[in-house]
């Protein structure tokens, strides 16, 4: 007699456990982000495009790039948020290289309000050998100043021609970075995921506008702004700012 | 009538003549059939490729896993000249343990005293490299690399079909194979399992213990006042000067690796379009213009040993590659912006040649490991 009680106490532990609210509350859709180059509103084109600057100058920019660190969807609960990606590596260099490029990051089906990420190298991230990373990791593809300056967050890369005479005959490099000027960047947008009607984001980064405003260019001409390296960065302050706070983001 | 029976004569003897058996692949080996069974052990070991820690960790390689056995075998692959046309030249005849694996040459010479497009570069540290192998990074993968020396006729000039033959007929190899990949028969050794042994020693030919690592990363040694100048004043990029124009080797050459592997056009050649290089380099692999007269950023670890310098040679001393980027570039839309030309007073260029000699690792050209087993 005494089975006859554990049998429905079996029933009911078989049922809980059929129980498939856990299964639909972690269930994860492929979640693309494109991030896409410009320069004065157009797609960026390495190497391959003249660029007007606004000092008169044309540019043929040969590098863009920056890292992207704690790539995150902030739920419409609140709570914590949900981290697509400790670390990316957004890069043009090449000539063959599409102005869009495309990431795909594993995402649970939910409500959202706004998308967040570090421009940079996060605080915990900057402080890590790149040493422990593998030679193709992200973190260690030889931007990495020294254990002082650490890695470089963005680069810019672009030959210049000053006279208008046809020769591209000026470097620029501005390699930015430190953890004093880790950005974080939030974009509010209320939004599901559920893997039918997912939006298409498109994080925006445009050179010239990191380079120059309305009002005020970064003067190419002078020597002592045509490079901007290690630990040089209190004159990179300006050109990062204008870098972190151009980010748009584009939703389909 | 006389005529027409000394045509059928001469035709006669013509097919005769071209019966003739060909001369044999390979002199020294047994004439046995290509498919015969391969007895004895078939149980690869597995390696792992340990590297100091101050170094990256390897790239694996999940296509081509090393094992004691591959690693053993690509070692005697790389070093018999059985590779060669007429077994008569080996990997190793470029590839020379005492120069870094390089040969001392401005352009590789092959088979026959051919001499080839480029440099041979140097094989070592290849376990750090996620940008393709070669100057211009056609061959994605090391093992893929190891196919084309083999039948260039600038090269290795041979048939890989007549290597083959010759390793099944082998008294030697058909178990080694069987030890690396656990083949069964002769005919199972095949191109692809001979090119990723080489790879598979390949990979483990890493340096990384020069001066430089022991003063830097194991703190046993000292840096002279050259050599510090020369690193913390010219080779890195740590505190350069506003507006300063600098060596800046450390942009593409950081430690520890000393090369990102990347390509680029770093001034060599003053062309007046990008169509005019002599050696168009990247461009033919990438397809794109705006990739001519790109190459490798190769290493500097064991720079002092791998002279001459650059894809082609054209650089005989150390000396003369800093002239070259003391000097900048020519001004060609894709040269690197990180080619600026700089200020190089001679005290300074004794001290940014003494910082690069100390990236020699000296136990690299007579390490056991790394010669040749015959």
């Amino acid at each position: 007699m005494k089975y006859a009680l554990y049998l429905p106490l079996f029933i009911l532990l078989f049922a809980l456990g059929c129980d498939d609210d856990d299964v639909l509350s972690t269930q994860e859709v492929d979640f693309p982000i494109s991030f896409r180059a410009e320069f004065g509103g157009t797609p960026l084109a390495i190497q391959s495009a003249d660029y007007a600057y606004p000092t008169g100058a044309d540019l043929k920019i040969q590098l863009f790039q920056y890292y992207v660190s704690d790539l995150e969807l902030l739920p419409a609960g609140g709570g914590d948020p949900v981290q697509l990606s400790d670390i990316e590596l957004i890069r043009w260099m090449s000539a063959t290289e599409a102005a869009t490029t495309t990431r795909t990051f594993q995402a649970p089906i939910g409500d959202y309000v706004g998308l967040r990420f570090g421009v940079g190298v996060s605080p915990d991230l900057n402080a890590q050998d790149p040493s422990n990373f593998a030679a193709d990791f992200v973190l260690n593809e030889n931007e990495f100043w020294g254990p002082s300056t650490r890695y470089v967050f963005a680069k810019i890369e672009a030959n210049a021609d000053l006279e208008n005479d046809g020769t591209f005959d000026t470097p620029l490099t501005y390699h930015l970075g430190s953890d004093a000027l880790y950005t974080t960047v939030t974009f509010n947008r209320t939004f599901t995921l559920d893997g039918t009607q997912d939006p298409d984001f498109t994080i925006v980064a445009d050179v010239l506008k990191a380079l120059a405003d309305d009002t005020d260019s970064f003067d190419i001409a002078n020597p002592d702004q045509q490079r901007i390296h290690g630990g040089n960065q209190a004159i990179a302050t300006d050109l990062w700012n204008r870098l972190a706070d151009q980010f748009s983001l584009e939703t389909r | 009538m006389p005529r027409f029976l000394l045509l059928c004569g001469l035709f006669t003897l013509f097919l005769a003549a071209s019966c003739e058996p060909d001369a044999p692949i390979c002199e020294n080996c047994p004439e046995e059939e290509t498919d015969a069974p391969i007895t004895g052990p078939a149980n690869p070991t597995a390696y792992t490729l340990e590297v100091p820690s101050y170094l990256p960790r390897p790239i694996v390689d999940e296509t081509n896993p090393l094992t004691v056995e591959g690693i053993e075998l690509g070692r005697r692959l790389f070093y018999d000249r059985i590779m060669g046309r007429d077994s008569a030249f080996s990997c190793a005849d470029c590839h020379k343990q005492e120069l870094a694996f390089t040969d001392g040459l401005p352009k590789a010479v092959g088979v026959s005293g051919r001499t080839g497009r480029r440099s041979a570069m140097s094989i070592v540290n290849m376990a750090f490299n996620p940008n393709g192998f070669n100057w211009d990074g056609r061959d994605g993968k090391l093992w893929e690399q190891a196919v084309h020396p083999v039948e260039d006729m600038l090269e290795m000039d041979e048939d890989w079909e007549a290597v083959l033959i010759r390793l099944r007929r082998s008294r030697d190899y058909p178990q080694r194979f069987r030890a690396a990949f656990g083949i069964g028969r002769t005919s199972e050794i095949t191109q692809e399992l001979a090119v990723k042994a080489i790879a598979q020693f390949e990979m483990t030919i890493i340096a990384a213990d020069s001066h430089f690592d022991r003063v830097v990363y194991r703190n046993t040694e000292f840096f002279t006042e050259e050599e510090q100048l020369g690193a913390d004043s010219l080779f890195f990029i740590e505190d350069v000067p506003v507006g300063a124009l600098h060596p800046g080797c450390g942009h593409c050459h950081n430690a520890p690796t000393f090369g990102d592997n990347r390509f680029r056009n770093n001034g060599l050649d003053n062309v007046s379009s990008l169509e005019d290089f002599e050696d168009i380099g990247f461009g033919a692999v990438s397809g794109s213009r705006f990739d001519n007269g790109k190459f490798r950023t190769p290493t500097l670890r064991n720079i002092a040993l791998t002279a001459p310098y650059m894809h082609d040679g054209r650089f005989n001393t150390l000396e003369e590659v800093l002239d070259h980027y003391a000097s900048g570039g020519h001004g060609v839309e894709n040269e690197d912006p990180n080619i600026t030309g700089f200020p190089l007073s001679e005290r300074q260029k004794t001290a940014l040649l003494a910082f690069l000699r100390s990236l020699t690792d000296e136990s690299l050209p007579t390490d056991p490991r790394f010669s040749s087993p015959f």
